[in-house]
């Protein structure tokens, strides 16, 4: 009929190719027998793959004979996949994710309380981890086991500081002083920087925890210890987040980043890497990282600065964690991983993957630490992190908080109306959780 | 209008330049994923050129390797061949019973049916989930839809709510009423059952329906996004839409692989489409709506 | 037609009726798996999300729904959030549907007719529509970015280079010129076909009353393409309303909130923050809207006062 003669042979065409390719890739059928453990980890770092898949996991089966499926989710999606994945009763053995997650799964009964497992370790280990394992804590169980420590630093460019005239072993040491030094530090040409300097994260994550670094550094706090009370209008909060807005807006303003999502470029790509920025505020086990890609920039790590009359305080604290699904039926041996990936060699090796701080207090002596004597200085800051509210509907609060924090820095609102309305859907929030 | 004899005797060229213009610009975005595709990772960020300096097939081997891209292809290619081999039948035929097979209430049931089109796609969305989660003797559950993961995560879930589409109900009702009953009166007349006049007379004319309900469920199953991003949780129910996504995954994308990727997974349809454009094109105006 | 009239004369039914009644039996089993399938598949969904919209379900929990009778959508009401990413839907339905609607119109008319070279422009300006939105989406995210293809184009004519999908003012707008030129050649295809359809002797009738292009188009083209152009406009509307896969790979809903549409605020509110209930409730808000726009719109195409 008409001019379609050919219909059975295009869509048999189409269906070839599509199942020539398919046929390409071979046998691709996982096994489901007994004894695979599921893990999933939240990220999608090479280094971290690689380290996991050729060498951890290996090790790993050929002590115990298991046999352990690792799959990687990006970060974004890592909370939708898990929720489906729980409903439908198909969630890993093994769960990898931040530490921010942790309070609604324990809250619906969907993770192992993992308290009685850490009271058989090696009381040596668990000293050697104290630093890291309350930050898993939720009243005063153990629900996820930290695998590494992150804090949030300034990077700069000793380089860049003696071009300035500023003295690089004689960094800022208040919030104030670091203005003052990026306002010398930025370059302009006309009215458009060319040099920032210095660089912050905007993307709404990262500004939330960028927020809080300069919060708790000025003494305020996001929630009242028992998570029931919102704090973030106080006059505290409202001076760090002009702080903030200051860094973006007005004709000393030292970053021209707003808006772009630098925080997870490559390292050569980063604004203090590629000379676009003479400071950046980093998550400071990357130093290494940033180095090896800029070597003539002399690049340092200061010590967590803070406002006027307050105590230094940074983003930090326990990052990502490994959890044990409460269904699941592999709890002894999930356990087994997560104690193989805590042992100190081992999670040495990991955090320098992941270019993180390792979870031990021994790690000081490692060679990954003290052979940099800026890791160093990240490893001896340590005691100033201070983590985000581990409350159910964290996640939920973080978002809503993070898009009005956003229009704050685009300078659409001002700070004060920006916290109060931050704080009327956080209240919104809490009250919905109790 | 465009029969005018001044448009008749116009020259063509001032119209074939606009529309090639037009062309150009479409396909332009199509030519950029090309070159980005076939250019080393880390050049495509540094200037532009539409033509590689350096060719290259890493992207290629790169995107084949990661992102269980295999196994997405397999898949895919499982839900759509069903889909659209239920899509080629079930619908067909109700459409031609609503054109020429009338029977009490059919007009109402028609429309009812045809309807369901309109509904997003949001509505269903969560209920559909919460449904392949508890269907009956599927993934360790039980009689009842209880005990285990029913169709989620699985093969059998990604193809759930495309078996049936009812646009191609309308389609086959709209395309058979456009033909003589009088073939099937004739056929009565001799005895014929009403299964052998639907095969044998009014079938084999629907050659270019066939096509265009084909390819329809084609595109559509394979290039749906959002069933699946709900339904499948692991990477051995993953589908090609999914699988390109990870390679944008955040701030860190390699525009290479990811380019190499959508090219992999664009070729199934492109052929499917580019085989049958010609009864397509002319199906989709005889199928479409009249008067 | 099909309704069968009982017949006085109970003697002897004609040939004729007992045909009928065979057809229609035979009809019936030929719609009964479309219907069931449509049954259960999309009207029972209907029905299941309708009960979820009065509920409270987590997927987490461990325990099933719980009815909470209007909470939801009492909760909407006041819901700044939802309010905005109505507007939002709203406005980019309405800024992607013109430009494509009368551009697909214009390349329609002047490629309705045969010349050499036709058939391949056809073909390809239906290609983006061809190939998956995720698939386009991801082509446009490089076309965006900041080495992208729109940034050097600028900086060839000497512009300076912008964020297109970083900015609250920007975002939306990028991707409505992705959508419209997805949108384009499947518009113009149909509306192709609908010119075809268009009876030539009224044009004929048109000139020999002395009506100039224009004339004829507003006289005989426009008022023949009605219907194919009141299905093109419905249908576009359908399919924007509902954008997703496009926000999800180009900007994730940013930024700030910028680029949420309600099926993207829907598909966070069940996924990420769990609150299936309420999702559901947007779901039939957006249900309301979506029809409400497209009986407008097949009013206004039927020439009636919307």
């Amino acid at each position: 009929m008409r001019r379609v003669r050919n219909v059975p042979t295009g869509v048999l065409a189409g269906c070839l190719a599509v199942s020539l390719v398919a046929a390409c890739g071979g046998d691709t059928a996982t096994d489901e027998g007994g004894g695979t453990l599921t893990v999933w980890f939240p990220g999608n770092s090479e280094a971290e793959m690689a380290l996991v898949n050729e060498t951890i996991v290996p090790a790993f089966e050929e002590e115990t004979g298991a046999d352990v499926e690792v799959t990687y989710v990006d970060w974004a999606d890592m909370s939708p996949k898990l929720n489906t994945a729980f409903a439908a009763g198909t969630a890993p053995d093994v769960i990898g994710h931040g530490v921010a997650a942790t309070a609604d799964l324990a809250h619906n009964d969907r993770i192992e309380d993992l308290t009685p497992y850490v009271e058989e370790l090696d009381a040596a280990l668990r000293e050697d981890m104290s630093a890291a394992l309350p930050g898993g804590e939720i009243s005063g169980n153990q629900y996820i086991i930290p695998l590494m420590m992150t804090l949030r630093m300034i990077v700069y460019s000793g380089a860049d500081f003696e071009e300035a005239g500023l003295d690089p072993d004689a960094p800022p040491q208040s919030w104030e002083d670091v203005k003052a030094a990026a306002e010398q530090l930025t370059v302009r040409e006309g009215d458009k920087i060319t040099r920032a300097g210095l660089v912050v994260p905007s993307d709404p994550i990262g500004a939330q925890q960028a927020f809080g670094t300069f919060l708790w550094s000025n003494g305020g706090e996001f929630l009242d210890e028992d998570g029931t009370t919102v704090l973030m209008d106080s006059s505290e909060a409202v001076d760090a987040l002009e702080y903030y807005v200051g860094l973006y807006q007005g004709s000393d303003a030292v970053d021209n980043t707003l808006g772009a999502t630098w925080a997870s470029s490559p390292d050569a790509q980063q604004p203090i890497a590629t000379s676009q920025a003479s400071m950046q505020l980093s998550n400071a086990g990357d130093i290494g990282k940033y180095q090896d890609a800029a070597p003539d920039r002399d690049l340092r790590l200061m010590m967590p600065p803070a406002f006027e009359g307050h105590e230094p305080r940074a983003f930090g604290g326990p990052a990502n964690g490994l959890m044990i699904n409460k269904d699941s039926s592999q709890k002894e041996l999930a356990w087994d991983f997560i104690a193989y990936m805590i042992d100190p060699d081992i999670n040495l090796d990991y955090a320098e993957a992941l270019g993180a701080l390792p979870v031990h207090a021994s790690a000081v002596d490692s060679d990954y630490v003290s052979s940099n004597p800026e890791l160093a200085k990240a490893v001896e800051a340590l005691p100033a992190n201070h983590p985000n509210p581990n409350v159910p509907g964290w996640v939920q609060m973080r978002d809503a908080m993070g898009q009005h924090l956003e229009r704050a820095l685009h300078g659409e609102v001002g700070a004060a109306e920006a916290l109060e309305r931050a704080t009327a859907e956080v209240e919104k929030i809490v009250d919905a959780g109790s | 209008m465009l029969l005018t004899r001044r448009a008749r005797r116009s020259r063509p060229w001032p119209r074939i330049a606009v529309l090639a213009f037009v062309t150009a610009l479409v396909l332009l975005p199509f030519l950029w994923m090309i070159s980005l595709a076939f250019t080393k990772e880390g050049q495509a960020m540094s200037g532009i050129s539409l033509i590689p300096e350096q060719p290259t097939l890493e992207n290629f081997s790169v995107a084949v390797q990661a992102a269980n891209l295999r196994q997405a292809f397999a898949n895919s290619t499982i839900v759509t061949t069903v889909a659209v081999a239920t899509n080629c039948v079930v619908p067909v035929i109700a459409g031609y019973a609503f054109a020429h097979l009338p029977f009490r209430g059919s007009k109402v049931l028609f429309y009812i049916l045809v309807s369901t089109a309109a509904i997003p796609v949001s509505v269903t969305l969560i209920p559909l989930f919460l449904m392949a989660k508890n269907f009956p003797f599927a993934g360790g559950n039980d009689v009842l839809g209880q005990g285990g993961s029913g169709l989620l995560d699985s093969v059998g879930g990604l193809m759930l709510p495309y078996l049936v589409a009812t646009m191609n109900i309308f389609l086959s009702r709209q395309y058979f009423a456009g033909m003589d009953r009088d073939f099937a009166e004739a056929a009565r007349i001799d005895g014929a059952s009403e299964l052998r006049i639907f095969t044998r007379v009014y079938l084999p004319m629907a050659r270019p329906l066939i096509a265009l309900v084909a390819v329809f469920s084609f595109t559509g199953v394979w290039d749906d996004f959002l069933w699946p991003l709900v339904v499948s949780t692991s990477a051995k129910s993953t589908t090609v839409q999914l699988a390109i996504t990870t390679f944008a995954s955040t701030g860190n994308v390699k525009y290479g692989a990811l380019m190499a990727a959508t090219i992999l997974v664009s070729v199934p349809v492109l052929l499917v489409f580019l085989f049958n454009q010609r009864g397509f094109i002319a199906g989709l105006s005889e199928g479409g709506i009249k008067g | 037609m099909a309704v069968i009239k009982p017949r006085p004369n109970r003697r002897g039914r004609p040939a004729r009726q007992r045909l009928h009644s065979r057809q229609a039996r035979f009809g019936l089993l030929f719609v009964v798996p479309a219907t069931l399938y449509v049954a259960i598949f999309q009207l029972g969904p209907v029905l299941y999300g309708l009960v979820l919209s009065f509920s409270q379900y987590s997927p987490l929990s461990r325990s099933g729904p719980q009815f909470i009778g209007l909470d939801n959508y009492r909760g909407l009401y006041g819901d700044p959030e939802f309010a905005r990413a109505m507007a939002i839907t709203g406005r980019y339905v309405l800024q992607v549907l013109p430009p494509t609607v009368v551009i697909a119109l214009g390349l329609a008319l002047l490629s309705n007719r045969a010349f050499r070279g036709v058939g391949l422009f056809r073909t390809a300006m239906y290609v983006p529509h061809v190939i998956s939105l995720t698939a386009v989406s991801m082509i446009w995210l490089w076309i965006y970015s900041d080495q992208g293809l729109v940034n050097e184009v600028l900086a060839f004519f000497g512009m300076s280079e912008q964020r297109w999908l970083a900015t609250e003012s920007g975002a939306l707008n990028a991707a409505s010129a992705m959508r419209v030129w997805k949108a384009l050649g499947s518009n113009m295809v149909l509306l192709l076909a609908g010119l075809q359809t268009v009876p030539k002797d009224l044009y004929e009738a048109a000139r020999v009353d002395g009506a100039n292009a224009w004339q004829q188009f507003r006289a005989v083209t426009l008022p023949g393409l009605r219907p194919m152009l009141t299905y093109v406009v419905a249908m576009d509307i359908i399919y924007l309303a509902q954008g997703f896969t496009e926000i999800f790979v180009l900007t994730q809903g940013g930024p700030y909130g910028s680029t949420t549409t309600v099926n993207y605020l829907i598909y966070t509110e069940a996924f990420q923050y769990n609150d299936m209930g309420s999702a559901s409730a947007m779901a039939f808000v957006l249900f309301a809207f979506i029809a409400g726009l497209s009986i407008i719109a097949i009013r206004v195409g039927q020439g009636r006062r919307p």
